[in-house]
């Protein structure tokens, strides 16, 4: 008995087609019949990703050590060894889930996976440590509940997200939910979104104001909007076009400020079709919408999409759902009652944070909030049972990685309470500071440079101790947390957001996060923040309590903490954390060494520092101080709108660090910059020394694009995207000084590099 | 709910997990394990691929550390609030399902063993020698049903006499079916780990 023969035709027929063939490609590639690469990307556009330690190398804090797994050389992708464990990313659009769902997710995270399950910041659950062998198994039983795994990830349109408060909201224009629902449903598996060189991302809000939609860092963008004309209402949407964080964000463009309902579905298709004919595909660091848009122009990108749309052949399925929508709408299991009972002193406490009452009156939505997106299969089952009690069917997941239950009668508030607290899930403190998001970092992702989990999971603790003494503008404020550059904790737009990186530090290296100030939660995600300076991991919770303490001491009035920031500048900011920055020598604290949660020593240099090496790595970390000050100074004139000044200098910083790393080699480099350009090409780049284990050397090329470019830019917008490259060059250059020095491993030819999509946001 | 339901198949189980507990006047932490755990990653103590730790001490229930295995995990787990060790087999071993389940048996029992023995506790970890937990991690072949315990005596008891040299046990079935399979397995003779790992290991090569 197989779980195909046992589930039958519970499996839609065309999803169990689907699964059949990838199970299919699975024993061909067994056979050494599918290329390396091809599989790669077969497995990602059904969700089956690599995990950390895939290419059979952990350092165990004593040096990088080989797993040998028993695969006998089989790989599922390049340098992806076919025992190791992956993860599974299922896809759930908006978020929602029924209660049959989280039954079936919480089997097969106890069956598949570590009993454990994971709620991403784009509204998706990950499964972690499961074998490629039991995936058709997995998707099977996910398909049986109608869930399909099909581009959860690679070269796809990845989950359309929206308000999980949709249609209960108290401020949203109209539910967004059924616009969501179709535009999944149309787009997934469209032949015209099939040939991207890059995912592509899609969400829907029902309002300019809050953050639960997130508009303004996606592909599209769309926010639910009204017009009148002729006395009558129409629905439609101002729509937003190629946002996106990753390691150069960009804040999405306007591209209508109204669609009709009619047009969006074609012009979501339209819209693909530009991206697939001219996006990029060779370098997929620049295949994102967003430098398409970049380099076209939004007013150029506006008319290829509306050319395109003009010549499409009309498709029912843009309206037909259109029909639906006045039957659309959530069920309540219950009658709506007001709450008549004050409930216990835990209960208020978890209701200050966790309920927000509806706009149908008698009913709110629950968060259950989840540390670290976290829940065990235990508590799924039991959470299931608890909205089957209260609510009825659905639950939806956000992207502040909670759950919430909606269609709550306010009198049954206490009671739910109480039985989410026998489970374990009525933890208060939602949507505070407390209430921490963070991607998996170095837990289980390949690119994390530092625990982002584990340093949530610190200031968590920390912070919720004092969550009831915080004074209430600070309680309200959001951090959140990346392993890498790569942003998928999503750290440009909160209050507070960190990212990690590593430094060298006298023969080791070191785990640190650089600060980034000044981004918005609010107003859909409505600005992005800059990194102020790397501090040790081991500080950070010192940078929360002085950057706080400040604001607290500080505030005029009801000043917002971005205003905060803002006003007090970031050169202020910064020197205020200034003695963080110093790491004791290793002999004095070796807790600096390993990372939160972690006791492995981060990374270990068990090569001895000749003394001639010491010297010029010394001149070496002089020039990246020196670049580090220089691209704080560009942002400082950013700020000012100096853009021409703070372009040079952020050109300035990625000269001065390209020629502390040539001082490695050449210690008579001099200051001209078509010399260091020249050397580091030659020295670095073409022999690939500089490369990223995954990015290649696309870090490289952000100095060569610049140099090659002699008048400063005056746009403020390409002159922070310099500032973000110039801090990115940085990073690459610290980590290629670590790698000569022998405290990472070498970067191997890009040619077996794993393919960008394997980037897990 | 959605539970479907196959008749048992235990010829053919292999995600067996074995669990066994911390007395109740022994603690163990998730600050104390997850540095024991990288150990036995760098020393090799234990057997198999070990490849990874899992910190999810930020969970009250359920999974706590995981030693994450390429063959299986070993976890200090939180079920149903009661803490103790579990092997969680992933990969197939050989042999009968009696074969198997003392396969399992031995690495989990091992694995406590080594947490009792581990000096860097302050104070001594102590694991009961007269409870078990066995659970099949497979909903396919081993449905939570009386059928799927009645099928699993015959090479369950074996084990449980050979566990504490008598036959004196009290067996019982958790009931929520869309649970996994799990049976709790208990006898009134107290004993120590050290004297059923010395049963568990008699005579078969580990
Ligand atoms: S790639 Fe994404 S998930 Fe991985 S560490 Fe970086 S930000 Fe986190």
């Amino acid at each position: 008995m197989t779980w195909k023969d046992l589930l039958g035709e519970r499996v839609p027929t065309a999803l169990g087609r689907e699964i059949d063939t990838y199970e299919n490609q699975i024993a061909l590639k067994r056979l050494g019949k599918i290329d390396d690469k091809v599989f790669a990307e077969t497995r990602l556009r059904r969700g089956a990703y690599g995990q950390r330690y895939d290419n059979g190398q952990r350092n165990d804090g004593t040096g990088v050590k080989p797993l040998p797994f028993p695969s006998n050389g089989q790989t599922k992708g390049p340098d992806t060894i076919w025992d190791a464990p992956g993860m599974q990313r299922i896809k759930i659009p908006f978020g929602g889930l029924t209660t049959a769902q989280m039954d079936t997710l919480a089997d097969l995270a106890e069956e598949y996976s570590d009993g454990v399950c994971h709620i991403t910041t784009r509204q998706d659950v990950q499964l972690h440590y499961v074998h490629i062998d039991d995936t058709p198994s997995l998707m099977r039983r996910l398909a049986a509940v109608g869930i399909t795994t099909r581009e959860a990830c690679g070269n796809t349109v990845r989950n359309v997200t929206a308000c999980p408060i949709a249609g209960v909201c108290r401020d949203e224009t109209f539910d967004v939910t059924p616009y969501a629902l179709a535009s999944m449903r149309f787009l997934l598996g469209h032949p015209d979104a099939q040939d991207f060189g890059r995912k592509f991302k899609v969400a829907f809000s029902g309002c300019r104001d809050h953050a639960c939609g997130l508009v303004n860092m996606h592909d599209f963008g769309a926010i639910a909007v009204t017009r009148t004309t002729d006395g009558v209402e129409q629905r439609g949407f101002e729509v937003y076009i190629g946002g996106g964080l990753g390691a150069v964000p960009h804040e999405a463009k306007p591209f209508e400020s109204f669609m009709s309902e009619e047009e969006i579905l074609p012009t979501l298709q339209a819209i693909s079709r530009v991206f697939a004919r001219l996006g990029e595909k060779r370098n997929r660091a620049r295949a994102r919408v967003k430098f398409l848009v970049a380099q076209l122009g939004v007013n150029e990108f506006r008319r290829l999409v509306r050319e395109e749309r003009d010549s499409l052949a009309a498709d029912e399925r843009w309206t037909a759902y259109l029909n639906e929508l006045p039957r659309y709408g959530e069920q309540a299991l219950k009658t709506g009652r007001p709450l008549e009972d004050a409930g216990s002193s835990a209960y208020q406490t978890w209701s200050r944070t966790n309920v927000y009452r509806q706009r149908q009156p008698g009913y709110a939505v629950a968060t259950v909030s989840l540390p670290l997106g976290d829940l065990s299969s235990g508590q799924l089952r039991g959470l299931a049972d608890v909205a089957r009690r209260f609510v009825g069917d659905t639950v939806r997941a956000t992207v502040e990685q909670n759950i919430v239950l909606r269609w709550v009668r306010e009198s049954d508030l206490p009671a739910l309470h109480s039985e989410l607290e026998a489970l374990g899930l009525a933890r208060p403190g939602a949507a505070t500071i407390a209430d921490i998001t963070a991607c998996p970092g170095t837990d289980t992702c390949k690119l994390g440079i530092a625990s982002s989990r584990g340093l949530a999971a610190e200031l968590e603790r920390q912070l919720a101790k004092q969550i009831d003494a915080l004074e209430p503008a600070v309680r309200e404020l959001r951090i959140k947390i990346s392993g890498c550059f790569n942003s998928c904790g999503q750290h440009h737009i909160s209050d507070l957001g960190f990212y990690g990186v590593s430094r060298h530090v006298g023969g080791h290296v070191v785990p640190h996060f650089q600060v980034v100030l000044g981004g918005k939660w609010v107003e859909n995600g409505g600005a992005y923040g800059l990194a102020i300076g790397a501090i040790p991991a081991k500080k950070i919770p010192d940078v929360v309590r002085r950057i706080t303490g400040r604001f607290v001491e500080e505030r005029r009035g009801s000043e917002s903490f971005y205003d905060f920031t803002i006003r007090i500048g970031k050169r202020a900011l910064r020197e205020m954390l200034e003695d963080l920055t110093t790491v004791p020598p290793h002999e004095v604290d070796t807790a600096y060494y390993s990372d939160w949660g972690d006791p492995r020593e981060f990374g270990i240099g068990d090569m001895g520092i000749g003394e001639c090496a010491g010297e010029v790595v010394s001149l070496t970390e002089f020039d990246l101080a020196g670049a580090e000050s220089q691209v704080f100074e560009a942002q400082l004139q950013l700020e000012e709108g100096d853009f021409g000044h703070a372009d040079t200098l952020a050109y300035g910083a990625m000269l001065q660090a390209a020629k502390g790393l040539i001082k490695t080699e050449f210690v008579d480099i001099s200051d001209d910059p078509d010399q260091i350009v020249s050397e580091f090409r030659t020295r670095f780049f073409d022999s690939k020394v500089f490369f990223d284990r995954f990015a290649g050397g696309k870090f490289a090329q952000y100095l060569f694009r610049r140099h090659a470019r002699s008048d400063p830019s005056d746009d403020a917008s390409a002159t922070r995207r310099l500032i973000e490259e110039a801090q990115l060059f940085l990073e690459a250059t610290h980590a290629c000084q670590a790698r000569l020095a022998g405290q990472l491993p070498a970067a191997p030819p890009p040619t077996s590099a794993l393919p960008p999509t394997e980037r897990p946001s | 709910m959605n539970v479907v339901s196959s008749a048992p198949d235990l010829a053919n189980l292999q995600r067996i997990a074995i669990k066994v507990f911390v007395s109740a006047d022994s603690t163990i932490t998730a600050r104390d394990v997850i540095p024991v755990f990288h150990r036995w990653i760098q020393t090799g103590a234990v057997n198999g691929l070990p490849i990874d730790v899992a910190n999810y001490s930020h969970l009250p229930t359920g999974p706590c550390v995981l030693l994450v295995g390429h063959e299986g995990h070993y976890v200090l787990d939180r079920t149903e609030g009661r803490l103790g060790v579990q092997y969680n087999r992933k990969q197939p071993l050989e042999g009968s399902l009696a074969d198997r389940l003392l396969s399992v048996t031995r690495h989990v029992v091992r694995a406590a063993r080594l947490l009792e023995a581990d000096a860097s506790f302050s104070t001594p970890v102590r694991f009961l020698g007269n409870e078990v937990e066995i659970i099949a991690q497979d909903r396919l072949l081993a449905p939570n049903s009386d059928e799927t315990l009645v099928e699993l005596r015959p090479a369950l008891d074996p084990l449980l006499t050979r566990w504490s040299g008598n036959t004196d046990w009290t067996v019982s079935r958790k009931s929520d079916p869309r649970a996994p399979f799990r049976v709790a397995a208990v006898t009134k003779a107290t004993d120590t780990l050290e004297n059923v790992e010395a049963r568990l290991f008699e005579s078969n090569n580990y």
